[in-house]
């Protein structure tokens, strides 16, 4: 008998939309409290990224002391004209407040989907010339030896880099972009670049064929309940996103520890309806609706900006 | 005999081998079938050769391929470079002719019917012919042009091999359709992205570490075909900055009898400690290997 799952990669290929529309609810676990976000302005990168980032983790409550911290850039490709990935300063800034804030060892990691040579794309990207010991900080998540998660979707199992699983806490330093496939790339989809590559290939085609929305659920199942957020929302991308988008300047970071609420609270800001993108309305567990989320610093309606989309996102729009 | 290059990444690899005789990725890490393959090549005829062949014997699987890693008991698109390591120690054994079978059997899944018919109702999301079929990454995924080459170039060693005629045409058949589709999923500058040249109506673009190793699986076509995938591929040896894309060119510019004359390393080179680049690199030098990936074409 054919499975859901045996139908994905129509989904994955060609018919995202339809998919969308015609997807039934989950069963989706309501955190006891309301989660807390912050989203504070940055006008620039030369701004004071880790003032600002220290005062919005401030408000979430978070609690770094004595952990291991990894923190997980977007670096995806690079191309000066655009902004594709989480900026290098976000990235530096995050360092030195994590470090500040007594966690015992702030590492980076980061496995891109489809470019094999993480170290000079991260070169290009300026992440070895602004972080301060980056090379000593940094693993290829494409290329650590791997565990094993058990069941990550229904019965499959799947590896996972070794130092993603060390980690007491992941930081998921995200872009705000539009993405081609899953509409938004926030702090949840984020989390695929902690595939790894040495088991799975570049990209991760393996979760195309689970269902990108499935992926990035189970991701968040497993890894959620030890991770922040952190999005780069300072200039965002819109359009064909995640790569060949256009620049979208929005001036802010949004951060917090429930990862469905920054990414809807990211939709928000970008126009989008969170609650059209199943992702978020599937997800495990977390707080999608405003009314169960704590909004902290700039309100929403202060630093909105429409995002385009490509014609097969236009249901995440409008009315 | 060595130049100065190849002798110290040489000697780095047999520094940095594993007790087990495999590589990991970076020095200390566990071993992993890839690295330990393209070290296997790099060090032919050395003693640290010999013992790194040996795990890769050992770690051949019953039903076919050889595992990933010694953490993961899978096999992947590694499994065709083992095919070609095998033919390059002239050993053919029972894993070799089982590890044959599991690489003809694979295929990539965008030619099943439910991606048809996703392709069919949305063609301008992702623009290929999904009739020509190459090598996925993974069993059941999609083809991807790295698998692919790697499993061109090993079925045009094997079909060196004495073989039945029906057994040679199945692999004529398999290698000539990924032919097509590395062709096919060409970018409009010549060079290859790595998988589509186009999606939703937008152009791709080439990048250079695919461009690469996207040559060494055309090797046998004809000249005036990839005149301009040449001419991009020696636009990328003198402008790019990784090293791993300058080993891949390097190799397949060398295997195309292009001489290329600055070998030099840029200057912002950090993981000399990068195993896999420091074997691809010794591969790219004039004695260090890259015949190993030369294919000539299947015999009719």
């Amino acid at each position: 008998m054919m499975k859901r799952r045996d139908l994905i990669p129509v989904a994955a290929i060609g018919a995202v939309g339809v998919y969308a529309a015609t997807r039934q609810e989950k069963h989706r676990v309501l955190p006891a409290q309301p989660s807390t976000v912050a989203v504070v302005k940055a006008a620039n990168y030369e701004a004071d990224l880790t003032g600002q980032m220290a005062r919005g983790i401030a408000e979430c409550g978070l609690d770094v002391r004595g952990k291991r911290v990894l923190l997980k850039p977007n670096l995806v490709e690079f191309d000066a004209a655009t902004c594709i990935n989480t900026d290098a300063r976000v990235v530096a800034a995050a360092v030195e407040v994590f470090e500040r804030m007594g966690a015992a060892e702030v590492l980076i990691g980061e496995g891109p989907g489809h470019r094999r040579d993480t170290w000079d794309l991260a070169e290009q990207a300026g992440y070895r010339s602004i972080i301060p010991n980056f090379d000593r900080r940094f693993t290829d998540l494409n290329r650590d030896d791997v565990g094993l998660v058990k069941s990550f979707i229904d019965a499959d199992d799947m590896y996972f880099p070794a130092c993603v699983l060390r980690a007491d806490l992941i930081v998921s330093l995200a872009k705000m972009k539009t993405h081609h496939w899953a509409g938004a790339t926030l702090s949840m989809k984020n989390f695929f670049g902690i595939v790894p590559g040495n088991v799975y290939g570049w990209p991760k085609n393996q979760l195309h064929f689970y269902g990108i929305n499935e992926s990035i659920i189970a991701l968040h199942r497993v890894f959620g309940p030890k991770s922040f957020a952190v999005v780069d929302g300072i200039v965002g991308m819109e359009g064909n996103g995640p790569i060949q988008g256009s620049p979208k300047p929005v001036g802010v970071l949004v951060m917090g520890g429930d990862l469905v609420a920054v990414d809807s609270t990211c939709c928000r800001i970008m126009g989008l309806k969170p609650e059209k993108l199943s992702y978020l309305t599937d997800a495990s567990y977390g707080n999608l609706t405003t009314d169960r989320i704590q909004q902290r610093g700039e309100t929403i309606i202060q630093v909105t900006q429409s995002f385009q989309v490509l014609p097969a996102f236009h249901h995440l729009v409008g009315s | 005999m060595d130049t100065s290059a190849l002798s110290s990444r040489r000697d780095f690899l047999r520094q940095t081998q594993n007790a087990d005789g495999g590589w990991g990725y970076f020095p200390g890490k566990r071993s992993w079938l890839e690295p330990t393959l393209y070290a296997t090549l790099a060090l032919h005829g050395d003693a640290a050769s010999a013992k790194s062949f040996a795990l890769i014997q050992s770690w051949a699987l019953p039903a076919g391929g050889w595992r990933t890693s010694a953490d993961v008991p899978d096999a992947n698109w590694t499994s065709a470079l083992c095919l070609t390591v095998y033919i390059a120690r002239s050993v053919r054994d029972k894993a070799f002719d089982q590890g044959l079978v599991r690489v003809l059997r694979t295929v990539g899944a965008e030619g099943n019917f439910l991606m048809e018919i996703a392709q069919f109702t949305n063609p301008a999301m992702v623009e290929f012919d999904n009739r020509v079929q190459g090598w996925p990454w993974r069993p059941n995924n999609a083809s991807w042009v790295e698998p692919t080459v790697h499993s061109v170039v090993a079925l045009k060693h094997v079909a060196r091999l004495p073989w039945e005629s029906s057994n040679l045409l199945s692999i004529r058949a398999r290698a000539g359709t990924a032919e097509r589709m590395l062709i096919d999923r060409r970018c409009d500058d010549g060079g290859w992205n790595y998988g589509n040249s186009r999606v939703w109506n937008t152009v791709l673009p080439s990048y250079p570490e695919t461009t690469g190793i996207a040559l060494l699986g055309l090797q046998n076509r004809p000249a005036a075909e990839l005149k301009p995938s040449l001419a991009i591929a020696e636009k990328y040896w003198r402008e790019t900055q990784s090293p791993l894309a300058k080993a891949w060119l390097l190799i397949a510019l060398r295997n195309f009898g292009i001489t290329v004359s600055n070998t030099t390393e840029p200057a912002t080179v950090k993981p000399s400690r990068d195993v896999l680049v420091a074997a691809l690199q010794c591969l790219g030098e004039p004695d260090g290997g890259h015949q190993f990936l030369k294919t000539e074409g299947i015999p009719s």
